[in-house]
C-alpha cells in the first residue's frame, strides 16, 4: 500500500476533529458529588515565595491570602468581615482600634496576640525588612498593643480606609516568634500563619501541598490536603480540568468557557473583577494634551462590539473611572458611548492633524491586549485617528511603567485594592502615583480631601465630582471591566473573589458530598 | 597512534574554553536587556526604593566590578540568589535539572530505541510499503510543531482515550506524552538519518565483498553495516541529545512539566540574571560533556579520531 500525503492528512484532520469534541471525554456519568478529602487547584503560574510581604503577584496572593489571616477580611460579597479582629471602630479622627480574636493559634502551636499583628504590620514598611507592600501603611504613624486583645492603630490623618487596607496585600499577619526563630530564608520557605491551611511541601513548577488546619478558627475547611500546580498552558490547564485531574482551574479566558460548560461534570464561574481596563493616556504630549482629542477617542470605541466579540459577553461597559462594585460607583451613570460622528466633530474642533498617535501594547501581559488594540486602530481609523500599535515584551512594559516613559497609550488593568476610588483611581493616577501624566488642580485638591474624610457623603460628592472631571479630560480611557473566569467541577461550590483572592475557608468552599 | 591521553587533554581544555565563552557571553547579554529592578516591586513603588534594591543587589557597581565578581563566583559554582526565589540560584537550578533528566533521558531513549531499527528496516527494505510509511512518519514527526503535537496526544492520548495524565510531574505514566511529544522530532531526524547512513554503507564495496564471501545476512548487517553506519548515526544523536536537554520549552509548558527550559525563559523574562547563568552554565556543563563522550566513544569506534 502506498500512503499519499492527501490520505495522510486526511487521516491528521480527523484525529484533530474528534480530538476537539468535548462530548467524546471519558466518565461522562460521574456522580455530582465527591468523597475526595483533596482540593486540587490548577493556577496559571508557579508560587514565587511564601512571604507574603514580599510579593503582590496574584499566583502569590491566592496562596497567601490562606497560609494567612488578615485582621480584617473581605468576602466575595466585596463587604469587609471579622478575620482576626473580632471588630474595629474609630477612636476620634485618627485612631483606630481593634479587639483581637481569643484562642487562635499559629500553626506551630504557638498563640497569636496583638503584639504579632503590631510586629507584622510594622514590619510591612520597616525598612530593614525590605518588604515589597512598604506604601500600603503610609497613613500610619504608630500602632499600640497594649494587650494581647487590644489593637491600637493611629494615623498621621484621618484615614476612613484602614479596615480595608488591613484586608489585602499586606495585611497578611505573620508570627514574629517563628520568623525570628526561623530567619528571614527559613521563613520564606516555610512558612507558618494562622490561615485555615498550612504548608507542608513545595516542588517548584510542579507542586505545592498544603494540609487543612484542624483547629482553624473559622472551622477546618472541607478538605484534607490542598494541591495546587502550577499549569501554564490555558489547553492544558482545560483538560486537566475536563479529564477531572484538578477540581479548580484559575483564568480561564473567555473563549474557553463554553468548552467547561458543555462538559457534563464541569461548569465555569466568573466574578466581575474588581477593576477595569483601561487605556491609560500620556496627556502631557500633543496631541493627547487636549481633551477634545481624548473624548473623541473614548466616543471612537465601539465599547460593545468588543465586549461581544473579543471577550464573549464576559464583560460589562464602564460608565467611568470607578469599578462597579467599589464605594460609589455611580450607577445613574450611562455606559461609555460610542458615537463615531460626534467623535469626527470634536476632532475637527480640536485641531487634530492626523498626528500619530501610539498604542503599545503587549501581547497577553493583559487579557486580550494586542487583539483589543488592534480592533481600537481600525475603529479610530474609521473616524479620522491616525492610531499606531506597537508591541512591547513585559519587561519594557515594566521599564516605562516605571520611567513613565509610554508615548501616547498603554493598557493597564487597575486593580481596586480598597473597593474604593482612593485605592484604584487614586492610588494610580494621583500627584507621584505610577501613572502621574496628567494634573488637574481642582481633581487632585478632591483626590486628597477624599482620602482624609471619614465623612462618607463628602466623599461621595467629591468622588462625583472627580468622575465628572476624569470623562472630560480622559487620564484613563476605560474600555472594559471583565469577570475573571475560573472552570471547576460540579461536585465543587465556590464563589470566586474579585480581587483575586482565592477564598476556600469554610463560608466559601464545601465540596457537594453524596 | 596518539595515545587517548593528550587526546583527552586536549579536549578537555576545549571544554573549558567553550564553558567560559559561555558563561561571558550570558553576563553581557543579560546585562544588555535591561533592569530587573522594576519587575520586583509593585508599580506604584518610589524611585528612592528601586535605588535601594539596585544597591542591595549589588547593579549598582561598575560592569567590570560585577564581571570579575561573577567569574570568581562561577568558580567556586555561587551563581549568587536568584532575585526572583531570593535563595542560591543553583539550590533553584539543582531542583530542576532532575526533571530535566528525566524527560531528556527518557525521550532520548525513546527516541534511539524507535528511530534506529526504523532506519535500519526501512533501508534494508527499501522502497517497501514499510519503508514508506516509516518515512511519512517521519516527515509528520520533523515538522509538526511541538506545540500542536503536545495538544495533540493531551486531546487524544489523556483526554479520549484516558491513557495518560493530562500534564504534571509524577510516576511513568506521567513521563510518556511528554517524552513522545519532545522526543518526536529526534525520532524522526534519527530514522531518517539511520536509513541513509545505512544505505550508503549498503552501497559500499566491503559489503558486496561480505555478501560475496557467503556470509549471512545478520553478520553482514550487525558486523559490517552497523558499525561503519555507526559514526553519523551517533553525532546527530549526540546532538539532538543536547538539544533535548535544553530545548524543551515548549514540551514543558504544555505538560506543565518542571524543567529548566521554562525556568529559563521565565528567568529571563523576570530578569533574574543569577538563574539565568546558573541555568545556561549547567545547560552548557551538560552539553560539553555529552559531546566529550561522544568524542571518546569515536576513539573507541574508529581509531582514526584519535588522531584528529
Amino acid at each position: 500500500m502506498q500512503v499519499t500525503r492527501r490520505e495522510l492528512l486526511k487521516g491528521a484532520a480527523a484525529l484533530g476533529v474528534a480530538g476537539a469534541l468535548p462530548h467524546a471525554l471519558p466518565g461522562v456519568a460521574q456522580a455530582q458529588t465527591t468523597q475526595k478529602r483533596e482540593l486540587v487547584v490548577g493556577q496559571g503560574g508557579d508560587v514565587s515565595t511564601f512571604d507574603p510581604h514580599i510579593s503582590t503577584s496574584s499566583n502569590d496572593i491566592r496562596i497567601s491570602f490562606n497560609i494567612f489571616d488578615n485582621l480584617v477580611s473581605r468576602h466575595p460579597d466585596g463587604k469587609l468581615y471579622p478575620g482576626l479582629a473580632t471588630e474595629w471602630k474609630l477612636q476620634g479622627q485618627t485612631t483606630w482600634a481593634f479587639k483581637i480574636r481569643q484562642r487562635v493559634k499559629w500553626h506551630n502551636g504557638d498563640p497569636f496576640t496583638a503584639a504579632d499583628a503590631k510586629w507584622s504590620l510594622e514590619r510591612t514598611y520597616d525598612p530593614a525588612h525590605k518588604t515589597r507592600v512598604n506604601t500600603v501603611f503610609t497613613s500610619i504613624d504608630r500602632i499600640e498593643a497594649p494587650d494581647p486583645l487590644t489593637l491600637l492603630i493611629h494615623t498621621k490623618k484621618p484615614d476612613p480606609l484602614l479596615p480595608a487596607r488591613l484586608a489585602f496585600y499586606g495585611g497578611q499577619i505573620v508570627s514574629r516568634k517563628y520568623f525570628e526563630a526561623a530567619g528571614a530564608d527559613g521563613f520564606r520557605s516555610k512558612p507558618v500563619g494562622t490561615g485555615p491551611v498550612s504548608f507542608v511541601s513545595w516542588t517548584k513548577d510542579d507542586k505545592l501541598v498544603m494540609e487543612a488546619n484542624a483547629s482553624y478558627w473559622g472551622g477546618k475547611p472541607d478538605f484534607d490536603r490542598m494541591i495546587v500546580r502550577p499549569v501554564p498552558e490555558m489547553a492544558s490547564r482545560i483538560a486537566a480540568l475536563l479529564k477531572g485531574e484538578v477540581d479548580i482551574i484559575t483564568q480561564v479566558t473567555p473563549d474557553h468557557n463554553d468548552r467547561i460548560n458543555a462538559n457534563p461534570t464541569t461548569r465555569a464561574v466568573g466574578a466581575l473583577y474588581a477593576g477595569l481596563y483601561v487605556l491609560a493616556v500620556n496627556s502631557k504630549v500633543p496631541p493627547l494634551n487636549n481633551p477634545l482629542v481624548k473624548q473623541a477617542l473614548s466616543l471612537g470605541i465601539d465599547r460593545d462590539l468588543i465586549v461581544k466579540e473579543l471577550w464573549r459577553a464576559r464583560g460589562i461597559v464602564p460608565s467611568g473611572p470607578i469599578a462597579k462594585g467599589d464605594n460609589h460607583f455611580d450607577a445613574s451613570l450611562p455606559p461609555l458611548a460610542y458615537n463615531p460622528k460626534e467623535a469626527r466633530e470634536r476632532l475637527k474642533k480640536s485641531g487634530y492633524r492626523g498626528e500619530e498617535i501610539f498604542i503599545e501594547t503587549t501581547s497577553g501581559y493583559t487579557a486580550n491586549d494586542k487583539p483589543m488594540s488592534e480592533a481600537i486602530q481600525a475603529m479610530w481609523r474609521d473616524v479620522g485617528i491616525n492610531a499606531k500599535v506597537e508591541v512591547l515584551e513585559y519587561s519594557v512594559r515594566a521599564e516605562k511603567n516605571r520611567q513613565k516613559t509610554f508615548k501616547g497609550l498603554w493598557w493597564s488593568d487597575p486593580t481596586s485594592t480598597l473597593g474604593d476610588p482612593d485605592g484604584m483611581m487614586w492610588r494610580l493616577l494621583g500627584p507621584g502615583g505610577p501613572q502621574d501624566y496628567w494634573r488637574h488642580a481642582r481633581w487632585d485638591e478632591l483626590g486628597d480631601a477624599a482620602r482624609f474624610s471619614v465623612d462618607e457623603k463628602f466623599r461621595g460628592e467629591a468622588y462625583k465630582e472627580m468622575t465628572k472631571i476624569v470623562l472630560e479630560h480622559f487620564p484613563w480611557i476605560p474600555v472594559i471591566q471583565p469577570y475573571e473566569d475560573y472552570g471547576m467541577q460540579k461536585h465543587v461550590d465556590w464563589t470566586p473573589n474579585p480581587n483575586q483572592a482565592f477564598e476556600i475557608r469554610r463560608f466559601n468552599f464545601k465540596f457537594r458530598r453524596a | 597512534m596518539r595515545g587517548l591521553l593528550p587526546f583527552l587533554a586536549q579536549r578537555l581544555f576545549r571544554a573549558l574554553i567553550a564553558l567560559w565563552l559561555v558563561s561571558t557571553v550570558v553576563f553581557i547579554v543579560m546585562r544588555l536587556s535591561g533592569d530587573p529592578v522594576p519587575l520586583l516591586l509593585p508599580p506604584d513603588a518610589p524611585i528612592s526604593e528601586m535605588e535601594r534594591v539596585r544597591r542591595e543587589l549589588g547593579l549598582d557597581r561598575p560592569l567590570p566590578v560585577q564581571y570579575a565578581v561573577f567569574l570568581g563566583n562561577t568558580l567556586r559554582l555561587d551563581f549568587g540568589r536568584s532575585l526572583h526565589f531570593r535563595e542560591p540560584a543553583f539550590t533553584v537550578v539543582r531542583g530542576y535539572i532532575l526533571a530535566t533528566l528525566e524527560l531528556g533521558l527518557t525521550a532520548f531513549v525513546l527516541a534511539a530505541a524507535v528511530a534506529v531499527p526504523i532506519g535500519l528496516l526501512s533501508a534494508m527494505k527499501r522502497n517497501s510499503v514499510l519503508d514508506h510509511a516509516a518515512m511519512a512518519l517521519a516527515l509528520i514527526g520533523q515538522s509538526a510543531p511541538t506545540f500542536f503535537l503536545g495538544i495533540l496526544f493531551i486531546l487524544l492520548l489523556a483526554l479520549k482515550a484516558d491513557l495518560f495524565p493530562t500534564s504534571g510531574r509524577g510516576g511513568w505514566q506521567h513521563l510518556v506524552l511528554p517524552a513522545l511529544t519532545l522526543g518526536a522530532f529526534t525520532m524522526a531526524s534519527i530514522a531518517r538519518l539511520t536509513r541513509s547512513a545505512v544505505l550508503e554503507v549498503l552501497r559500499a564495496d566491503y559489503i558486496r565483498t561480505a555478501r560475496a564471501k557467503g556470509l549471512g545476512e545478520a553478520v553482514v548487517v550487525a558486523k559490517h553495516t552497523l558499525r561503519n553506519a555507526a559514526i553519523p548515526i551517533l553525532t546527530i544523536t549526540a546532538l539532538q541529545f543536547g538539544t533535548l536537554l535544553g530545548g524543551a520549552v515548549v514540551t514543558e509548558t504544555v505538560f506543565a512539566w518542571p524543567g529548566i527550559g521554562r525556568l529559563a525563559v521565565q528567568s529571563i523574562y523576570n530578569r533574574d540574571y543569577p538563574v539565568v547563568q546558573c541555568t545556561v552554565f549547567l545547560a552548557a556543563v551538560m552539553f560539553i560533556v555529552i559531546n566529550f563522550a561522544v568524542d571518546l566513544l569515536y576513539g573507541v569506534l574508529d581509531p582514526r579520531a584519535r588522531a584528529g
